[in-house]
């Protein structure tokens, strides 16, 4: 038979907690993805695939995906460097630093944009700075390149700041003991402790970059294939009611994301068989 | 090699942590620091270490100055208390990290490090684990690591924080013997820290006793049993 | 005492002074660029014409009813996303079932789906050409382009904030406290309300305090199933979209203005409620 599929408890508000959990679970999350996967195999795998084969349609997948990832590794490497700073030193102004480093979680997106625009336009102050060395950055790759940083900037440094908290000062003494040097220390011992959390919030803030939309369509330019991000395009699609055309990119976009946190959920398990925690 | 300690003292903030003291160890010893939490016996072993810095005095190293060698020229043989290992090395790789840190012109050949690695897993007889990782291995097993790995880098001194304080009673007494083994086939000054007056009584060729960020005695087992210099060595070593 | 006390050394578990400040340095200029400079022209943008003038934008008809929507959006949503995450952390935390990871996978879904996807989603199960959208169209009632559309959506982004956050800590309380109180004689909402609610009202307004700044400031899920309707559909951050690209920027800063006082705001609480509340909430283990 198997163990029961609900233990009895004497707990009261089963049904209750129950009844809600899965009633807007279903109505907020499930019934719409279901929908868009229903519509998917309605079109069928041709029919998808005949929508998202065209250049624009890769155009804009390759350049969300590629300025995903370098965003995503750029914070991967700020991230882990401003999480040590936090964490270890002690300097005036650390906690205000502490506190901002939320902000992209906290600020809307479209405010975002709108900012980020404006000083990185050629006319702004960091944009006319660029543009004197005889670079474009807003509307541009670039553009769209910070403004991911912005929105991904969080997620390393949150991951990591707790397990740098965690380490043991003495795994550093005894590391100086047998004569290492501190660069030595750091690279060998402390990088690979952090390196399992760092993963995952460079995951997390690939996955979040790879479906921004509202900081990105403002400094982006949304040339069609030079600087129109995948999320637009489903936009694009919608506004001209082609619904197939809007549900293949937006089946391949779920895709990249599951398949980032798939990657993510077996590394995490890698690690933990062996060394005995994340 | 032979220890000096010429009147260190050491505060932390405004409580001082050592107050002047002076301790001479022969070469080879094995020497236990005993005092309850708060003695100073800790502060002690990691000035000895290069962890701490004393705020005054001198550590004689076979008559040299060695206040103000860096932990990493000291080539101490430290042990702590939670053994610090490295979980994400297997425990081939802890043991030969002291080596494998030594700059390219001094470090020894692969072949050379595997060699030394497995001659110390067979001293702290745990000749097959080097592949495992120190999740795998029980409490007695990864003190035996982190042994061998502070041998490995061929130290001057061993130097042990309650070496045993993590273990339970059996593994305890087992590795005591294993500790005194290893101390009288490589003949290293040893000096270990610990609150257990048996411990310290039965494994020491010397005691040094401290309270309160002083020594209080400093003599063989057997005549600080006989003799307690001092009210409080009475009492703390018949609790 | 301090005779020939040897130089100052820094503890071995730490960098050279050099590299300290160099670090530092580091850190504070990039982030001066990215995060705080943004935050500056934001107010620097909104009062280029002056405070009379931004006010003013503020007051304009087309200002305040996206303030009014924005407002009346966060207000239902947010508290339903309350609810549920209340409701899912009984669940997970106080009963044994089968098939509780697959719940909390199923949460933690919007976390990982564009908020354009989301929008996305929405339209497809509800828009007019659907067969769902299409019934509730005919009964009067549609979702897509309208008012509901936009809850949805709101909840949709924000759906696994305060469930992520209750969770953790009402497993690690555990369930003695409530058997304890029902053995006693409470009945199971005075338990709720007596034991569990105190327990963990914290973590409880962290999650709501996150979810808030998020839900009124959705962007991407709002514009695809809003419709952009002025004055009817347009939240703040839709009639900020608007604004700017009619060029209108001191009215669009104005509001963008508003919408980083409260982002702001949310920071403020959230440090605060870390200081004062760490042990109370999950949030510091989590992340």
């Amino acid at each position: 038979m198997g163990r029961p599929l609900i233990q009895r408890s004497p707990i009261p508000g089963l049904g209750l907690s129950a009844g809600i959990t899965l009633s807007l679970l279903s109505i907020v999350v499930l019934l719409p993805v279901g929908a868009l996967l229903l519509k998917g195999a309605s079109v069928g795998p041709a029919g998808l695939w005949q929508q998202v084969n065209t250049p624009r349609v890769w155009a804009a997948l390759w350049l969300s995906f590629r300025l995903s990832v370098l965003a995503a590794l750029f914070n991967l490497v700020f991230g882990v460097i401003l999480a040590w700073v936090l964490a270890r030193y002690r300097f005036p102004g650390r906690r205000l630093v502490d506190a901002a480093v939320d902000l992209p979680f906290a600020l809307p997106t479209a405010v975002a944009g709108i900012a980020l625009t404006t000083l990185y336009a050629p006319n702004g102050v960091f944009g006319a700075f660029a543009r004197d060395l005889g670079i474009k950055i807003a509307y541009t790759p670039l553009g769209i390149f910070i403004a991911l940083v912005f929105v991904g900037l969080p997620f390393v440094t949150r991951t990591v700041q707790p397990v740098i908290d965690e380490i043991d000062r003495e795994v550093e003494e005894v590391s100086a003991t047998l004569g290492a040097s501190r660069r030595h220390t750091l690279r060998h011992v402390v990088l690979p402790m952090l390196a399992p959390a760092a993963l995952t919030g460079f995951a997390l803030s690939l996955a979040r970059a790879v479906g921004e939309y509202g900081s990105v369509i403002f400094i982006a330019g949304n040339l069609p294939m030079k600087s129109e991000i995948a999320p637009l395009l489903i936009v694009i699609k919608l506004e001209e009611f082609n619904y197939d055309g809007a549900t293949a990119i937006g089946i391949a976009m779920l895709l990249i994301s599951f398949t980032l946190l798939f990657a993510l959920n077996a590394v995490q398990i890698w690690s933990r068989r062996r060394i005995g925690h994340v | 090699m032979h220890i000096d300690i010429d009147e260190i003292s050491k505060e932390f903030g405004a409580t001082a942590a050592l107050h002047p003291v002076s301790l001479s160890v022969p070469s080879g010893a094995l020497v236990a620091l005993l005092g309850p939490s708060g003695s100073g016996k800790t502060t002690l072993l990691r000035i000895l270490g290069g962890l701490e810095f004393p705020n005054a005095g001198r550590v004689l190293f076979d008559g040299q100055d060695a206040t103000n060698l860096t932990v990493q020229q000291r080539r101490a043989g430290f042990v702590f208390q939670s053994y610090a290992l490295f979980r994400h090395m297997s425990v081939f790789d802890n043991i030969a990290y002291g080596l494998n840190a030594r700059p390219r012109a001094s470090r020894p050949p692969k072949a050379e490090i595997a060699r030394r690695v497995a001659n110390l897993l067979a001293l702290i007889q745990l000749p097959d684990i080097g592949a495992r990782y120190p999740s795998q291995l029980s409490g007695g097993q990864r003190q035996r690591v982190a042994l061998a790995r502070a041998l490995a880098i061929e130290p001057r001194m061993l130097l042990l924080d309650e070496p045993f304080g993590a273990l339970d009673a059996k593994v305890r007494k087992e590795l005591r013997q294993g500790l005194r083994d290893i101390h009288d086939t490589t003949g290293l000054t040893t000096l270990f820290v610990t609150h257990d007056q048996d411990e310290a009584m039965e494994l020491a060729d010397l005691v040094v006793v401290m309270s309160m960020g002083r020594i209080e005695q400093i003599g063989k087992p057997a005549d600080i049993r006989a003799r307690p210099a001092t009210p409080f060595v009475r009492e703390f070593i018949a609790a | 005492m301090s005779d020939a006390a040897p130089a100052l050394r820094h503890p071995v578990t730490t960098e050279r002074p050099l590299t300290r400040w160099l670090l530092i340095g580091l850190v504070i200029t990039v982030l001066s660029i990215l995060l705080f400079a943004p935050l500056i022209a934001v107010f620097v943008e909104a009062l280029r014409d002056g405070l009379g003038a931004a006010v003013a934008s503020l007051g304009a008809p087309e200002a305040r009813s996206a303030i009014r929507l924005t407002l009346t959006v966060a207000a239902i949503s947010v508290p339903l996303n309350a609810a549920f995450g209340i409701a899912a952390a009984w669940l997970v935390a106080k009963y044994d079932f089968r098939g509780k990871t697959l719940l909390l996978t199923l949460i933690d879904i919007p976390f990982s789906v564009s908020p354009v996807v989301a929008g996305l989603c929405l339209v497809l199960t509800f828009g007019a050409h659907s067969a769902l959208g299409g019934w509730l169209v005919a009964q009067g009632h549609p979702i897509v382009f309208a008012f509901p559309g936009i809850v949805l959506a709101s909840m949709f982004v924000t759906f696994p904030f305060v469930a992520r956050e209750l969770i953790p800590v009402m497993v690690e309380q555990g369930r003695a406290e409530e058997e304890a109180a029902l053995t006693l004689g409470a009945s199971g909402w005075r338990v709720f309300r007596s034991v569990t609610l105190p327990n963990i009202r914290w973590a409880l307004l962290y999650g709501v305090l996150l979810s808030n700044a998020r839900a009124m400031g959705e962007f991407g899920a709002v514009a695809v199933v809003s419709g952009k309707i002025r004055g009817v559909t347009a939240t703040m951050p839709i009639t900020i979209e608007m604004l700017y690209n009619e060029y209108l920027s001191t009215a669009a800063f104005a509001l963008a203005a508003v919408l980083t006082l409260l982002a702001l705001v949310t920071l403020g609480l959230k440090t605060l409620l870390e200081i004062r509340h760490a042990d109370a909430l999950a949030a510091a283990r989590r992340h």
